[in-house]
């Protein structure tokens, strides 16, 4: 076993905090809250020089032919920052979906484009039921004179508004008891007639918007996939999407220890430290657990999909541990600052909501649990 | 990274696995278990010389001294294995030994590292004392300085291992006027020197432990660990070896519940279909994930040259919490059942779990207490001040 990251993955960890305390200070992440948009166009432009929108994009697609843990890193100083924007959406879900399911022609489309940030991906998977699981997907898609018509409501789809390629999952056939069939998936351009999209307002201020697709006409040659199939290529996707977001997790962890151990030592409180307090040092110590308990899960799952082995049952794993951790690291790092932790003004507010978000999407901890229930057998 | 074994660590492991198989009889899983785990009893030294020779006691010693100069990943996988099918404890091998590695003399070095190597000697813990349990700096026995040896009085409580082991790993006042930290030394006293005397204590687990009485104990100075008055670092760093904790025997109990869990069938479905079964038993499954990943953790460290600092508190603290978990959650799974111990009718996984349950309240609290192990992550990991 060896715990540590090679020396491409250290640079470009070391390279993305600088670039990204420079380009992403809490200011801007406030500001891209309240923003239409919720992305600044500059500063996509610049990491996609960075080649960070190509990581996992082979080099024959114009991509970096980096493997999954070093977007796991990546994501990690992204995390650390509370980056706003459709980076996640676009790269991970979008991505991985392309690069699991799209044909040649598929994939000579949309990746060379994807990886110099020219065009923004997201997954349209949802619907009212709010769950990820595809008994949940009703909108349908019937084949009509060569052509398949979409209707229903997506829900919760990340940065739809700013999209420039929709991957709508919908359903083709009969759910077959258990079997899991009947879902396809199929990209679709949002400019299309037929497709709404009206923004959801949102806790932690990502964009997430409700896209109505009203008898929505696509070729079949925006299958994305074999027909029926979709549930197959979803779940990989969901499971490796989630050990990404625990990439994430990862740094926004670092950032709530490295906003509440400093207050701890310097807040006095009846003549000493709030930090030589035994109540205190144990919620730290706490902290510290979660934190590097988090750390590790997530670098094995994304350590096992780069090495191409079996990794669902640690995928959930991670992602379950990941969404309750993260979550209690930043309450117990709350309580240590106190009142001033709950001042807008303060950044912590940001983590609090990104670890509530983080955890919801692609499935919470109970979520995961059942899946890692499943995978042993239960 | 690399979150998998090497192949020759797999291969090794394989052995290890077959030798276990193969040697492990009912009869030294009673009288291990009889004995708490402790090893000292005939079966089980005589398992222990047969594992040893094969160089599995301490692999990550060098082999002058019987080791075999393996990585400490290696090592901490074959304790892992162990614990697996029989938790033995190892207080020579596992915490005194690699102490002794370290700052014991050449002499010292000579005289005990093999003989603990070929798992022919065992030692009982010597630390605790009826007003020094968290606060090791407060021990009273006292060593008094005879110029070529010491003459020992004093009290020790809850010292374990003494009634099947053959050496007290002592410590000591050995200059009572010195301060704090400053005032003790480590020894290793036959534990059948007269003057000695061992009282049992029988805990709620079943097992015994005892109390130690020295009256007038002489001790060769040459049996002095390291430097006088250096004790409590080597307690210190002895303690470190002791809180880096194989979950073994708790994962394999944990693997039982789960099995019982599939076959148990209530209101007729089986109770491993209960969705709240299946949560309690899957986040087990996640905290026993996180808890490999940082014992293994603390071998890299070693590995890599360097001293775990916090995070062997981290570790045992995380595992003994989930230790207590399993119990309790086993025994809420098994219900009513769990109440029944194993001679009784109708006893459910031969009454392990309630075993298991009574069992794991000390593991919070040997080798140094949760809390103690929060204020070790909170000073050392954290940098954060003690006043």
């Amino acid at each position: 076993m060896n715990y540590d990251l090679n020396k491409t993955q250290t640079i470009l960890k070391e390279e993305a905090h600088r670039f990204l305390a420079k380009e992403c200070p809490s200011d801007f992440v406030r500001e891209m809250a309240d923003d239409e948009t919720g992305y600044s166009k500059k500063l996509w432009q610049k990491m996609a020089e960075l080649d960070w929108m190509g990581v996992l994009i082979p080099e024959q697609y114009g991509g970096m032919g980096g493997n999954f843990l070093d977007l796991t890193v990546l994501l990690s100083e992204m995390g650390y920052h509370c980056m706003p924007g459709p980076y996640f959406c676009s790269v991970v879900l979008g991505g991985l979906t392309i690069l699991e399911a799209g044909s040649d022609k598929q994939k000579a489309d949309i990746l060379p484009l994807l990886a110099r940030g020219k065009r923004i991906l997201t997954l349209a998977w949802v619907e009212p039921e709010g769950t990820y699981v595809p008994e949940g997907i009703k909108l349908s898609a019937k084949l009509h004179e060569g052509q398949y018509i979409l209707s229903g409501t997506k829900l919760f789809v990340p940065y739809a508004h700013v999209a420039d390629t929709l991957i709508c999952v919908a359903r083709t056939g009969k759910e077959k008891q258990g079997k899991n069939t009947g879902l396809t998936l199929f990209v679709v351009d949002p400019k299309q007639k037929g497709v709404r999209i009206e923004p959801l307002i949102t806790m932690a201020g990502d964009k997430q918007s409700e896209v109505a697709f009203e008898n929505v006409a696509v070729s079949s040659d925006s299958v994305l996939g074999s027909p029926d199939q979709g549930w197959s290529v979803l779940k990989k996707v969901l499971q490796m999407a989630a050990v990404a977001k625990c990439g994430e997790m990862i740094g926004g962890a670092r950032r709530a220890m490295d906003m509440a151990i400093p207050y701890v030592k310097g807040r006095e409180q009846f003549g000493r430290p709030v930090a030589a307090f035994q109540a205190v040092q144990h919620h730290c110590a706490n902290m510290l657990t979660y934190a590097d308990t988090i750390k590790l899960m997530t670098y094995q799952a994304a350590w096992r999909i780069s090495e191409g082995l079996p990794f669902e049952k640690e995928a959930s794993m991670c992602k379950a541990w990941g969404s309750d951790s993260y979550r209690q690291l930043v309450a117990l790092a709350h309580q240590v600052i106190g009142g001033m932790g709950f001042m807008e003004e303060y950044d912590l507010q940001l983590y609090f909501k990104h670890a509530k978000s983080a955890e919801q999407t692609l499935g919470d901890a109970d979520f995961h649990r059942e899946w890692v229930a499943c995978e042993m057998g239960m | 990274m690399d979150f998998e074994f090497s192949a020759q660590e797999q291969k090794v492991l394989k052995q290890v696995r077959a030798f276990i198989k193969s040697e492990v009889t009912p009869e030294l899983q009673a009288e291990s278990l009889a004995i708490g785990y402790c090893y000292g009893g005939k079966l089980g030294r005589e398992f222990v010389r047969k594992f040893a020779a094969n160089g599995w006691l301490v692999p990550n010693w060098p082999e002058e001294y019987g080791g075999l100069g393996a990585s400490a990943m290696l090592t901490f996988a074959i304790k892992e294995e162990l614990a697996y099918i029989m938790p033995l404890i190892f207080v020579a091998a596992h915490m005194a030994g690699p102490t002794i590695m370290h700052f014991g003399s050449d002499e010292m070095k000579k005289q005990w590292l093999l003989p603990i190597a070929r798992g022919e000697v065992e030692f009982a813990l010597g630390y605790t004392e009826p007003w020094a349990g968290s606060d090791l700096s407060a021990l009273q026995i006292e060593a008094v300085d005879q110029g070529d040896h010491f003459v020992l009085n004093g009290q020790k409580t809850f010292n374990t291992h003494t009634h099947v082991a053959d050496y007290h790993w002592l410590a000591a006042i050995t200059d009572p006027d010195a301060k704090r930290y400053k005032n003790m030394s480590m020894m290793i006293v036959d534990l059948k020197t007269p003057g000695i005397t061992i009282r049992p204590l029988i805990t709620m687990a079943g097992w015994q432990t005892n109390e130690v009485f020295y009256d007038n104990v002489v001790v060769s100075k040459e049996n002095l660990v390291g430097e006088m008055n250096q004790g409590f670092y080597y307690l210190m760093a002895a303690l470190d070896y002791e809180r880096m904790f194989p979950l073994g025997s708790y994962r394999r109990l944990f693997e039982e519940i789960v099995q019982y869990a599939k076959e148990t069938v209530v209101g007729g479905r089986p109770l491993s279909k209960d969705p709240l079964v299946r949560q309690k038993l899957a986040q087990l499954a996640i905290e026993l994930e996180a808890n490999k990943l940082i014992f293994f953790r603390l071998a890299h460290i070693i590995d890599e040259g360097k001293i775990p600092n916090y995070e062997t508190s981290m570790q045992k603290l995380f595992a003994t919490e989930l230790a207590q978990k399993i119990a309790n959650t086993g025994m809420e799974i098994l219900g009513l059942y769990s109440q029944l111990k194993k001679e009784s009718k109708w006893a459910a996984l031969s009454g392990q779990v309630e075993h298991r349950y009574r069992w794991s309240v000390v593991e919070t609290i040997y080798a140094g207490t949760s809390e103690i192990q929060r204020n070790i992550m909170a000073l050392r990991g954290l940098k954060l001040p003690s006043k």
